[in-house]
């Protein structure tokens, strides 16, 4: 692939412009909507594991933690299908050269894209040491761990610009 | 001097079920943990955002977690620290928290 003119994300005057190709934002977009799909189905499903951690780690808090998962685990779908939402508005609004987004709108794309790592990542059981490099075309899940580069890509220039 | 007998009524006040063994004013601390899939980036960065910590102490803290597997990275009462968790577990961080010094 060649190497692309403009970061994928930038920080303008008016704005954050997304430099994204039509078919990459439509990959970002079908991915949103599978990540929405999952947190609206059974709470049990292991691929969100990594959304809904322990708060409460130590053996005698057990109960302050079911107390907690009771209680926050419907605020914290209800806050990321929010951001989902705001995301989906955003990118399906424009199209090619898309209008710039506010920081409010990248920081909901921010958290969104880190969601989908962590549900790619847990379905690839994704280690420390692990390198993109290391995956070769012919991987029963090549495209899987290419989908999880990108996203990595991704979320990182984001967070690049939100610092610049 | 004489007055009149003012004191207040005493007033019972219906006190909330509480967590016996645990004093109100016991301090808690948030942990952050390492794991494989955040990017140190991006912990760097909710750490600025939701602690307004600097980019030299949100990377300081970033690299503990990264290296030592963990790193406290807000204390105070259950209540602030149970929401800083809650904040960080929205950002999709693997954060816990616990009393200070058990």
């Amino acid at each position: 692939m060649a190497r692309k003119p403009k970061p994928p994300v930038e920080r303008t005057k008016s704005g954050f412009r997304l430099n994204l190709q039509i078919e990459e934002r439509d990959l970002v977009l079908r991915l949103m909507g599978e990540l929405r799909a999952l947190l609206l189905g059974p709470n049990e499903d292991d691929r969100l594991r990594r959304l809904f951690p322990t708060a409460y780690h130590q053996p005698g808090d057990q109960a302050m933690d079911d107390e907690y998962q009771r209680l926050m685990r419907e605020d914290l779908v209800a806050s990321r299908l929010t951001g989902l939402n705001l995301v989906d508005e955003c990118l399906s609004e424009t199209s090619g050269d898309s209008a710039p987004l506010s920081e409010a709108q990248l920081l909901a794309f921010v958290q969104a894209l880190n969601g989908l790592r962590l549900v790619l990542g847990t379905m690839l059981d994704v280690g420390e040491d692990d390198d993109l490099q290391d995956i070769g075309d012919d991987h029963p899940m090549a495209g899987e761990h290419h989908l999880y580069g990108f996203l990595s890509w991704l979320l990182d220039w984001c967070i690049r610009a939100l610092q610049s | 001097m004489h007055t009149m007998a003012t004191a207040p009524t005493p007033i019972v006040v219906d006190r909330p079920d509480q967590d016996e063994s645990v004093l109100p004013d016991t301090p808690w601390i948030v942990l952050v943990w390492n794991d494989p899939i955040n990017l140190m980036s991006y912990v760097t960065f909710v750490f600025q955002k939701l602690f307004g910590y600097s980019l030299e102490k949100a990377t300081e803290l970033m690299l503990d977690v990264h290296q030592k597997g963990r790193a406290v990275v807000s204390n105070g009462t259950r209540e602030k620290t149970e929401l800083d968790v809650f904040r960080l577990h929205e950002h999709g961080l693997w954060a816990t928290m616990q009393r200070d010094g058990s």
